[in-house]
Formats: C-alpha cells, structure tokens, sequence
C-alpha cells in the first residue's frame, strides 16, 4: 500500500513541474504516434488570418482576411493581372457607348456553383444590388459614379454612370458577381457563398477555420491546390510560429522585425501611401511655407529604414507610384532638409514654432502609431511642438469627418492612402474643397480634378493630374511619407507572387512537396 | 495502524452526538448555507445586470452607430423613438429585465445573430480549458507547496518559491509564447495553436496551470507549514507514524479547505480576466478571442451576453467552493 502510495506520489512529482510536464506528454505522443501535428504535410494550403471575417458576402466587406476566401469563390468582370493591368475576366470585352453607358459581352457558358447561369440578368442583378444604399457595402470606392446596369440580350449588360466615369474598369475589378438565387435566401450576409470562382465554399467553423475546395466544373484552367483553409490565428507572434512550425503556409502583415524569422518572405509594393494630412483652415497651417517646412523636417528614408527595416519606401510626393494614371515622374521626395525647413517656418512668422496635435489610430495600420511619434518627433526638432493623440479606429474615423473650420477638428491625421483604382482620380476625397475626408482647399486643384474626372481621353487626365500634382508640391494637403509594402510570411513550399492590389487569388499559388 | 490514528486526532474527528441527529443537523445547517449563498449569488448577479444596463444606458448613443452619417436630428429621433430609447430608464430596464429572463440580450452586428447563440458556441471551449487549467494549477500548487512547506528552508524550498514568484510575476502571453517557441517551434512535440486535436490542449493548460499554481503554491506551503508546527505532527511521528502517511492522511486533509479556497479563487480569477488572453495566444475558439473581436467590432450584445455569462460563472464557482469547503471542514459550518 505505502509503495503504491508512494508511486503516485512520485508520479505527481514528474507532473508537478510544468515544463517538465509539458516535455513528458509532449514527447510520449511524438515517439507513439509518428505524425506531425495538426495541419501539417497536407496537400492544402493553409492561410493564418488575424481576424475573422465577418461575413463571407462579398459584396459587403473587402478587408484582406474576407478577401482570401471572397476573391477565390467569386469572381468579377475585369481582373487585374499580376502587374496591375486590367484584363477581361467574366466579360469577354468591354466598350464605351456614349458618356454614361459601358457595353460589358459576357464570356460564354459560365455557370455559378449552384448550377444557374452567369447571364446578363445575374450581372444586372449584382450590380443592383451592391449600389443600393440600404445594402451599405463596404466597397463603396467600386461603386462610386455606377448608376445601375441594364440587360441587352442574355450575353450583353450595359452599365451605367452618373456622368462621365473614366474609371469604371477599375471599378469593375472589384464588384463580385453573385448568384441571384442564392442572394436572395439569405437571411444572413455570410450565408451568401454561391459565385462562379475556381474555388467552392465547403465549411465555416466560427473562430476556427472556413474551408474551402476546388470547384470540379470550373469554367476556366483548374487550380493546382485541391483545397484551402483560412484559420484564424488573432495573435502575431503566434501566427509567426506557427508558420515557422510549418502549421501555415502564408501569414499576412508580418511585421518588418518578424520577417527574418520567417522560412520565407514575400514583398510588394502596396498601392497604400501613407500621409500626415493638414487642416489647412487651421492658422498656422493655412500658409503653404509651414506645409513645406514641415515636409522638409521629415526625415522619410531614415523612417522607412528604421521603423520598417527598409520595408517601405519614401513616394515621389503623391499617393501614386510608377504605372499608375496621373503619376508624375518629375516630382521628387522633399529632401530632409530641417535648417531650411526652420528657415521657412521664420519666414512665415514662426521662428518659435507653434503647437500641434497629431492624430493615430490604433493597431490600423502596421508601425503607425511608432511613425506617427517618428513624425512627432521630426516636428519637434524644427520647432513645431506636436502631440500625438492615440485613437481606436471608431472615433478615429469619426473625429477625422469634422470639418476643418470646426473646433474639433484634427491638425494633422495620420492615414494611408489606398489607391484601389490605380488612377490619381482616387485621391479627389482628400483634396478637394468639398472633399469627405478634405481639410484644404486649392481652387485650382478643384479645376483639375474636375478636368481630369470628365474626359476619357486618358492623355488628357495624365496630363491633368500630373499639373496636380505639382500643385500640390508647392501648396502641400499633406506630408508625404511613405508607399508601403505588404510582407506575407510563407512557408518555403508556397510558390506565389504577391500582388500590388491586395487581391489574393489561390489559382496563383502553387506547392511543392 | 489504529494507535497511531488514535494519536493524531484531526480537529474534523471531534466526538459528536449520536450519527443519525448529527447527519440530520448538518443536512439542515449545510441547507441554510447553501440557502443563503444562493440568496447573495442573486444579489450579486443582479448587481452585475444593473451595471450592464448603466453603462449601456449612459454610455455611448447606439442610434448614432445604426443611422447612416448624415442623417437628420429628425431621422434620429425617429430611429430612437422606434427602438423604446426615448422611453424613461425604469421602462427601458423593465424591458431589459424582460428579455434577459428569456436569455435574449439582442442581436449581433457583428455575426447578425443572437448575441447569446454566439456566446453559448464558444464558452464550452473556455470553460473546458478553465477545468483542465485549474486542475494543472491545483496539482502545481499542492504538490510545490507540500513539497515546500515540509522541507522549509531546503533547496527544494527555495527552488519551489523562486517558481512560485515567476509565476505570479511574468505576463501569462509571454509565458504562452515562450512555451509556443520551446515546444512547438524548436522541439515540434505539439501545434503551436487552434484547437484540432487533444494535443491541442497541452500548452494553453500548461500556461494556466503555471500562472495560477503560484499562488496555490505559496499558500498550501504557509499552511502546511503551520499544520507541520502543530503538537499533533510531532505526536504523530514521535509515535513513529510513516511520513508520507501523516502528509497524505493528516495534513493534507487539514489544509484541504484552505487550498481549495485559494483554487477555486483562482479558478474564478480565471473567468475574470486572466483565461482570455491565454486564449488569443493560443488561438483558443473561446470567448476570449470572442470578446476581443467583438470590442473592436463595437458589438456591445456579444460583450455584453458574455460578461453576463461570465459573471453568473464566477458567482457560481463561488458558491460551489463555498459549501465544498464547508463540507471539507466543519470547523467553518455556522453553528
């Protein structure tokens, strides 16, 4: 009895001790089962989100960790290819037919995952539907200018704009097109997973993992991966080591310290242009000189070597980059010259400097709030004493509406600037006078935008943005900072090349043994 | 045997009346406990209900987050007066009341369901890994503190308290982290997260057994070595009784009231912050990562629905510790 005793009192022992706990039961099953942990040496892909996305709809949401499974089950009529270009997808061809009508022919014998056929009603009735403002999609930069669509024959849509549109074939990029009879039993968002993409929504496990597998009667080439799964891993670090255990295949928004950790790295430049916009209606800001001076203290190659160990890189002054519409190659970065930025600041009246507040939401944009204090920091040094005020993303967007001439309203906002459209006509909300998001007002920059909205001729909006732009170097709506990079950490059996139009599309990617 | 248990009578064994009035007593005495921690289980949870409903009721205007940006004050009026929000707060908490009875605390925005289907799905995951947590804890805790207290001053003792220490003292994340690295990462024994298998469970219950046994530890070696210090110890082994039975037989048994106290304290610590973090380290589908997302979703019926369900969890684990421990030691029955 005192022996059996004593056995289960050692036994106790060698669990007391929790690490050694966790080696003897860890280690028994590694010698008895002889298979790797869950997830591991599948054929599938496996994807590790932050966040889960909240509906599966996708028509309503277009964060990244809803695009990974929306963009691979649905599918739109244009598509950008891997360098940004626009290219037919479910529409064979488009055409412009007079100022407010696009002609889109629909390629032949598509059907959606339910059976039904992609015909000139289904694209009527997706359309229909994501413009309608009771539906209150969060796509609302495709959809700006869409006046509705109308059905010519079974194979032919026509799409219609308020006024002239130049860039609705960016916009056509990004409006999925979904099944009419599955939309309309929904009686949740999520529940819509009908498209006519490569891939077949298979399972949702809420906090868990959405699986999903290759659609036997796809129309086009088959995907090489058979299946995927997008599991959800909230924490960062966590999310690195299980790609580091090879448990994941692809992590996204790896931070620029955890990239060397990764088994491998994958980088491109983003169409995000990060900024410090400026309340021009504030007095000390109103003077075009501080705006220089203060694009002159930022010191943006150190900023993008520090903080993003060279994973970002300072812009040509303007939220475009090279093969964009309206970029202007002529334009450089302000150089980091902080005597003559003091020098401005004395000219325009402020030898002592002034005081500033500088708004950051948190945990939105990666290494923002640690820029926002660079920024701060770089201010403080000509003289311009500023403060950086920490929001969540909620009262963030909120405070960030008031306008400029209210008491409430923000001195200087760090954002960036997504240019989901490739086209300088993105940024008009930021800088015109009436602008949603605008703190400033350039008469001038009003004429061109206009100018550049209301043609089509591509050389003229080209010239058109490229005057803006240099308007807005010498009277500044915002420091310029940075183009930003995404870094995706894979595992070293993923072949893929990311894409600039944070479109993530598995029939990309391919896996080696 | 049987002197040496005569030798050391433990303060439970007191002679007592006949068995049959003494059982008849105690059922009736352990009632009225159990009565009257019920009747402050209530208190508690209402008062719980009534906080929810003033920080609901005072902070932060729901009309604004469902009414497009630009509506009219008119429009919001009218929004306000079809929801019942312009009603009194003794309607609108009668109301509350109402609907809580039917376990209905709204609807999500953020999943567009019930906001209690979303909390009911997940909290069988949490409270799973709270058990098996409390237990690794439990086993940390009093086999450290007996094996502390009985050897005071020892190595072993020292060992023991510097652990303790650690454990009450780092961050339960990076102790969460640290084991992902070391045994997921570099020894690749057990996945790093997610809940797919029993393997799964391993390290999230070690990092919750280690960041609670500290405190069971500390507190099972002080009163074990109180109980060492007792007349009856050194009776019982001046009598020559075996030193694993005294512990096991003996001491344990009196200091089992005491150590379950401080376990089920730090099982109910667990439902009060400590587990949620454990969880989105782990990437536990508890309601840890739940709460989090719905927080930063703004999606005040899942937060809400939760710390209801969390709160009526802590009262109740109160309330069983309660009456275990009066049933362990009967020096604490109410007389």
């Amino acid at each position: 009895m005192d022996h059996h005793r004593s056995g289960r009192l050692s036994c106790l022992l060698a669990t007391g001790t929790l690490l050694f706990a966790t080696a003897a039961c860890g280690g028994s099953t590694a010698s008895g089962g002889g298979q790797g942990p869950a997830g591991r040496t599948s054929g599938d892909l496996v994807v590790a989100v932050a966040t889960e996305p909240s509906t599966l709809d996708p028509q309503l949401v277009n964060d990244r960790s809803s695009r990974i499974v929306t963009d691979n089950v649905f599918e739109t009529l244009l598509v950008r290819d891997g360098s940004a270009q626009i290219q037919p997808k479910l529409a064979d061809s488009y055409e412009r037919v007079d100022d407010t009508t696009w002609r889109f022919v629909l390629h032949p014998g598509v059907t959606f995952h339910d059976g039904s056929p992609l015909d000139a009603d289904a694209v009527v009735f997706s359309i229909e539907r994501i413009i309608d403002p009771e539906f209150d999609t969060q796509r609302t930069s495709y959809t700006e200018g869409i006046a509705g669509a109308k059905k010519v024959d079974d194979r032919t849509v026509d799409i219609l704009t308020d006024g002239k549109n130049p860039v609705l074939p960016a916009e056509m990029t990004s409006i999925p097109m979904v099944s009419p009879a599955s939309a309309q039993q929904q009686s949740f968002g999520h529940e819509v997973v009908v498209g006519t993409g490569p891939y077949t929504f298979k399972s949702w496990q809420r906090g868990r993992e959405i699986q999903l597998e290759r659609h036997d009667g796809y129309w086009a080439e088959k995907p090489s991966i058979p299946a995927f799964t997008v599991r959800v891993v909230p924490d960062a670090q966590t999310a690195l080591s299980a790609l580091q255990a090879g448990e994941v295949d692809l992590v996204f928004d790896l931070f620029p310290e955890q990239s060397a950790l990764a088994p491998q790295v994958k980088e491109v430049q983003a169409s995000d242009f990060s900024y410090v916009a400026f309340n021009t209606y504030k007095k000390e800001l109103s003077d075009p000189r501080v705006r220089r001076a203060m694009n002159l203290a930022v010191d943006k190659e150190s900023l993008a070597k520090t903080i993003y160990q060279g994973h970002a890189s300072p812009n040509q002054a303007q939220h475009l980059a090279k093969g964009m519409l309206g970029f202007s190659p002529g334009l450089a970065p302000f150089p980091y010259d902080p005597e003559q930025a003091k020098r401005l600041l004395a000219e325009a009246g402020y030898p002592d400097g002034f005081d500033l507040e500088l708004h950051v939401p948190i945990g939105r944009y990666s290494k923002g709030e640690e820029s926002a204090d660079f920024v701060a920091a770089a201010l403080d040094a000509v003289g311009v004493h500023t403060k950086v005020v920490k929001h969540d993303w909620n009262d963030y967007r909120t405070l960030g509406r008031v306008k400029g001439t209210e008491q409430d309203a923000f001195d200087l906002k760090y954002g960036w600037n997504s240019n989901e459209w490739f086209d300088a006509a993105r940024i008009k909300s930021h800088i015109t006078c009436e602008g949603a998001s605008s703190k400033f007002c350039n008469k001038s920059v009003d004429q061109l935008v206009d100018a550049g909205a209301n043609t089509f001729d591509q050389a003229d909006r080209q010239r058109d943005y490229e005057q803006m732009w240099a308007t807005l170097h010498d009277d500044p709506y915002s420091i310029y900072l940075l183009q930003q990079h995404y870094i995706f950490g894979t595992s070293k059996r993923l072949v893929w090349d990311p894409r600039p139009d944070d479109a993530y599309f598995v029939s990309t990617m391919k896996l080696t043994s | 045997m049987t002197s040496t248990q005569q030798a050391a009578p433990a303060p439970a064994a007191a002679p007592g009346p006949a068995p049959r009035t003494r059982r008849s007593r105690t059922r009736s005495s352990l009632g009225r406990l159990v009565l009257s921690r019920l009747r402050d289980a209530v208190i508690v949870q209402f008062l719980v209900v009534v906080t929810i409903f003033v920080i609901g009721f005072y902070v932060g205007d729901p009309v604004t987050a469902f009414a497009p940006p630009d509506a009219t004050e008119e429009q919001l009026a009218q929004l306000r007066h079809s929801l019942g929000l312009d009603q009194p707060f003794w309607v609108q908490f009668a109301r509350y009341l109402e609907n809580l009875i039917q376990l209905d605390v709204g609807t999500s925005v953020w999943q567009q369901r019930p906001a209690m289907d979303a909390v009911w799905e997940v909290i069988g995951n949490t409270v799973l890994l709270a058990v098996l947590g409390a237990i690794a804890a439990a086993i940390f805790g009093v086999v450290g503190g007996v094996l502390a207290g009985t050897r005071p001053g020892s190595l072993t003792d020292r060992v023991i308290n510097l652990i303790a220490v650690v454990s009450l003292s780092v961050a339960s994340f990076w102790i969460g982290l640290l084991l992902i690295i070391i045994f997921a990462v570099r020894l690749d024994l057990v996945p790093t997260s997610g809940l797919y298998e029993w393997r799964s469970l391993i390290l999230p219950v070690a990092t919750l057994g280690f960041i609670h046994g500290g405190r069971i530890c500390q507190v099972t070696r002080s009163v074990v070595l109180d109980e060492m210090s007792k007349p009856y110890v050194l009776v019982a082994r001046s009598r020559g009784l075996p030193w694993r039975r005294l512990v096991a037989r003996h001491i344990l048994r009196n200091v089992a009231a005491t150590v379950l106290t401080t376990a089920g304290w730090e099982f109910a610590r667990m439902f009060g912050g400590s587990i949620y973090p454990i969880e989105v380290v782990f990437a536990w589908p508890g309601l840890g990562p739940l709460m989090t997302t719905a927080a930063h979703r703004h999606d005040f019926a899942i937060v809400e629905a939760a710390v209801l369900i969390t709160g009526a969890l802590v009262i109740l684990v109160n309330l069983v510790v309660d009456v275990a421990s009066h049933l362990l030691d009967r020096r604490l029955r109410p007389q």
